[in-house]
């Protein structure tokens, strides 16, 4: 509505605007013929004035550096590029390397390019929400990170300078990588992609673009595939799905892994038995040689005990020779002895007789001489009798009564007895009294 | 009231009837010694009714024969007390076995103490030490053996000497050095544990070393610095006697180095032992561990330098276990003047040679406490061999070491100390070289003034036989 509004009002001023266009053109026309009157005579006072030709030398030769600069008739190459000069007259190709070189303007033509590594990474299909992602067989978008290394074969740049494009990367390399990778990708399932076949796939995109690119002056120096970006949905299940296969796989490796602690377990029992052979063994060896040892020592011991034993026996021999020497000497003395005490016998006997003999002699010649004295005197019996019975009795000798013992009364003698008949049995009275 | 509850009784007499009813007249059911442990029943007429669970017997058994407990934490001091008492109370082992058993069921974990396990070991060790003596007029002695078995308390018994001899096996002693106790305690279950009479002498030599290190061990797990000089003495000849076996035991094994530290250790402690402070009853124990110090001793003698010339004895590896002394002359040394192989080990730092060069002579540690004295000497321009053995007995423990020769090298000085008939015996003896027959002998050194005179140096220094 607003539009209309103001078409209606635009209209409605035409004859207006005319007048006003008539008035600027003449006033245009006045100021142009005013300029070029006054552009001819500066021209005129250039061109015979001295100042102004020197103005004028000044204005060339500003000119001309002005004309160079823009121009650039030399070129610096870089180190890591290569630069190719293409002369547009002759159609010479020249190849430049780093430092500066000539370029003739509107004649040479330079295309650098640059001998380093580069990369290209196709940013819109690093992931499956991109504007163009990969597709699996199965037909699902997939966003890969794929990163490409390569290098322009510096060999062959001057020959394929001619044909190859100013930018080699986007003209070329791009669109045939991602042809490549696009077909490669369709052929494997998301699963392989994601996991199984990832080295393989990488392998066969390599084994594939290089000599493709290789025909266009390009070395392909790697393929790396990075993260695999799945639809969120198929993500999960995919896990789920590597999850349970991955328990597989453990399962596979635990039961490995038994097998192989199974194994150990036997190898170190069996380690653990011949350890234990050995051991036993080196104890039966210890053993046996502390026997052996006690059996040395017993066997030093022996001599002593024998030397012991015969000593012994040698004191017992010497023991009995000095006792039997003893006993020898012993009995020898007691028949020495007992000589002696027969000979002393004999002699004491023979004393004896000797002594009884002159006794006897002594005593019957005292009892011949006591007869006789009695015979003479007989009252000496009785005194004899009375001095014999004890000291304190006087005796008085008065002649004996007829036929009778003086003491007779006293003793108890019967008259008439004969007094050596009283004499005889006069103890047993006394006894008695 | 005693029905309802669940009480026990400890039998307190020996030969005390289990009755088939409660009268004195009722039949005899089995007898029960000291120490039995009942589970009271109820009470009629003066006899407690109990059910014998050993014998799977109920019965009557007289009020005034058994004590009765209950199982709880009640019981304890009581327990406690009587456990105290019966500690050291000969004859009683069974029945504080009994109430040591009691007191560890009614003591809540908390309370059961070293206390508890020393009283337990210390009654179990005279229990054995009792089975042991041949006292004949013992009756009880089977029935409290039984009674301690049946409480668990285990006994060994293995021939040694021709006589059986019973130990115990040491379970509560352990159990008092895993728990700490005091340090008497301490030192009494360390040397129960260790008592050398107590060894199985049927161990083979490795079980014997494994023993004799956990031996080891155990004494070093008690502290001697805060006991009184007495029993310090008793820790000290005990470690002496072990760190001797074990010298013997690992330089037979090829343990040089650590034979020797042993052997070090061993003369260490045995000259830690105070004489003065010397328990009466410790005496033979300090004569037996110094005899197998002496043993054994050789080992930490360092390996004099070989002598210029004259004889010279090499060392050469013989069977397994067996070295070989073969007696060279140092200017011709290819043709042996005498050689000799031995199943014994041989000390290297022993080897000793008269100032003439007419006699070498080296120590040979046949068994671990019986050591001799091998003299190489010359006879009628030959040399001979001589072993000289500690004594004239069977060789259990005895050593004969070299105190000198006479300046003239025509005697040699031994000392001689061995075990003969259960009693150390000492001798200090001047053999002639030529036969090596005793020419005087003495009871100590300083009744032989020659002995005095000759004996050298390096001998009084390190010998064990002058203490």
């Amino acid at each position: 509505m607003n539009e209309q509004k103001q078409n209606e009002e635009k209209q409605g001023e035409p004859k207006q605007d005319e007048r006003k266009r008539g008035e600027v053109l003449a006033r245009m026309v006045s100021l142009a013929g005013e300029a070029a009157r006054g552009m001819v005579s500066r021209v005129r006072w250039l061109i015979y004035a001295e100042r102004g030709r020197r103005v004028m030398t000044g204005l060339a030769v500003t000119g001309v550096v002005a004309g160079v600069v823009v121009a650039q008739p030399v070129c610096m190459i870089e180190p890591g590029e290569v630069g190719i000069r293409v002369n547009r007259l002759t159609g010479t190709v020249s190849e430049l390397h780093e430092g500066w070189s000539l370029l003739v303007p509107q004649v040479h033509r330079l295309s650098r390019y640059s001998l380093k590594d580069q990369t290209y990474a196709p940013t819109r299909s690093a992931r499956a929400t991109d504007p163009a992602p990969f597709q699996s067989v199965e037909g699902l978008s997939i966003g890969v990170e794929v990163n490409i290394r390569y290098v322009l074969d510096p060999e062959r740049i001057q020959t394929l300078a001619a044909r190859l494009p100013e930018n080699v990367g986007r003209d070329i390399i791009e669109p045939v990588i991602d042809g490549v990778l696009r077909r490669h990708f369709a052929q494997h399932t998301v699963r392989e992609i994601f996991s199984t076949q990832r080295v393989q796939i990488q392998k066969d995109i390599s084994a594939e673009l290089a000599p493709l690119l290789a025909a266009d002056g390009v070395l392909v120096r790697s393929v790396t595939l990075g993260n695999v970006d799945l639809p969120q949905q198929y993500r999960t299940g995919m896990e789920a799905l590597l999850a349970e296969e991955l328990n597989a796989e453990k399962m596979r490796y635990t039961l490995d892994l038994k097998d192989k602690q199974v194994k150990q377990s036997a190898l170190e029992a069996e380690a653990d038995k011949v350890r234990r052979e050995k051991a036993a063994e080196a104890a039966g060896n210890e053993e046996v040689i502390a026997a052996k040892a006690k059996a040395e020592a017993m066997r030093h011991v022996l001599p002593f005990k024998e030397k012991e034993i015969e000593q012994r026996r040698l004191e017992a021999e010497a023991a009995k020779v000095s006792r039997l020497t003893l006993a020898t000497a012993e009995a020898e003395a007691h028949r020495i002895e007992a000589a002696g005490e027969a000979d002393a016998r004999r002699k004491l006997a023979e004393s004896d007789a000797y002594r009884v003999e002159v006794t006897g002699k002594a005593a019957s010649e005292q009892l011949a001489r006591d007869a006789e004295l009695i015979t003479r005197n007989p009252l000496l019996i009785q005194k004899t009798l009375a001095d014999k019975l004890s000291d304190k009795i006087q005796v008085i000798i008065a002649p004996p009564q007829a036929g009778g013992f003086i003491a007779g009364n006293l003793l108890g003698q019967p008259q008439g007895a004969t007094p050596a008949k009283a004499l005889a049995s006069s103890e047993p009275s006394i006894q008695e009294e | 009231m005693l029905a309802t509850l669940v009480a026990i009784a400890l039998v307190v007499q020996d030969q005390a009837p289990l009755r088939a009813a409660p009268q004195d007249s009722a039949p005899r059911q089995a007898t029960l010694w000291q120490g039995e442990w009942l589970e009271v029943r109820g009470e009629k007429q003066g006899f407690i009714q109990v059910y014998d669970h050993r014998r799977e017997r109920p019965g009557y058994v007289r009020e005034h024969q058994v004590r009765i407990y209950r199982l709880d934490e009640a019981s304890v001091p009581k327990l406690q007390a009587v456990v105290e008492f019966l500690k050291d109370t000969p004859g009683a082992e069974a029945l504080g076995i009994g109430y040591a058993a009691a007191l560890l069921r009614a003591a809540p974990a908390s309370q059961v103490g070293p206390e508890l396990f020393d009283a337990l070991g210390t009654l179990a060790d005279r229990l054995a030490r009792r089975a042991t003596s041949n006292r004949t007029n013992d009756v009880a002695l089977a029935a409290h053996l039984d009674v301690a078995a049946s409480y668990g308390v285990k006994l060994v018994s293995f021939e040694r000497e021709g006589r059986t001899r019973v130990c115990y096996d040491g379970e509560a002693f352990r159990r008092v050095l895993a728990l700490g106790g005091s340090p008497e305690a301490r030192l009494r279950a360390a040397l129960s544990l260790t008592r050398p009479e107590c060894i199985d002498p049927a161990l083979n030599p490795v079980a014997r070393l494994a023993l004799d290190e956990w031996r080891g061990s155990v004494l070093e797990q008690v502290d001697g610095g805060r006991l009184p000089a007495y029993l310090t003495n008793r820790l000290h000849l005990r470690r002496a006697e072990v760190y001797a076996a074990l010298s013997f035991q690992l330089a037979r094994r090829g343990e040089a180095q650590r034979g020797v530290k042993a052997s070090e250790r061993a003369v260490e402690e045995l000259a830690r032992v105070l004489k003065a402070e010397l328990a009466e009853e410790d005496k033979s124990a300090y004569a037996m561990a110094a005899v197998r110090v002496g043993a054994s001793r050789h080992a930490s003698e360092p390996v004099p330098e070989k002598p210029g010339s004259g004889p010279v004895l090499e060392l050469a590896q013989g069977q397994p276990g067996e070295t070989c002394l073969r007696l060279v002359d140092a200017k011709d040394p290819k043709a042996p003047l005498s050689e000799r192989c031995t199943y014994g080990l041989v000390w290297p730092g022993s080897v000793r040679r008269s100032a003439q060069g007419s006699a070498v002579a080296v120590a040979v540690q046949m068994l671990e406490g019986w050591t001799e004295l091998w003299v190489f000497h010359q006879e009628g321009g030959a040399w001979v061999l001589d072993a000289l053995a500690p004594a004239a007995t069977e060789p259990v423990l005895g050593y004969v070491e070299l105190a000198g020769f006479s300046p003239d090298g025509s005697r040699v000085l031994v000392a001689r100390e061995a075990l003969v008939e259960g009693k150390v015996k000492s001798s200090f003896q001047v053999l002639k070289r030529e036969t090596l027959l005793p020419e005087k002998s003495a009871e100590s050194p300083d009744a032989l003034g020659s002995f005095q005179r000759w004996s050298s140096s390096d001998w009084r220094g390190r010998t064990v036989a002058v203490r």
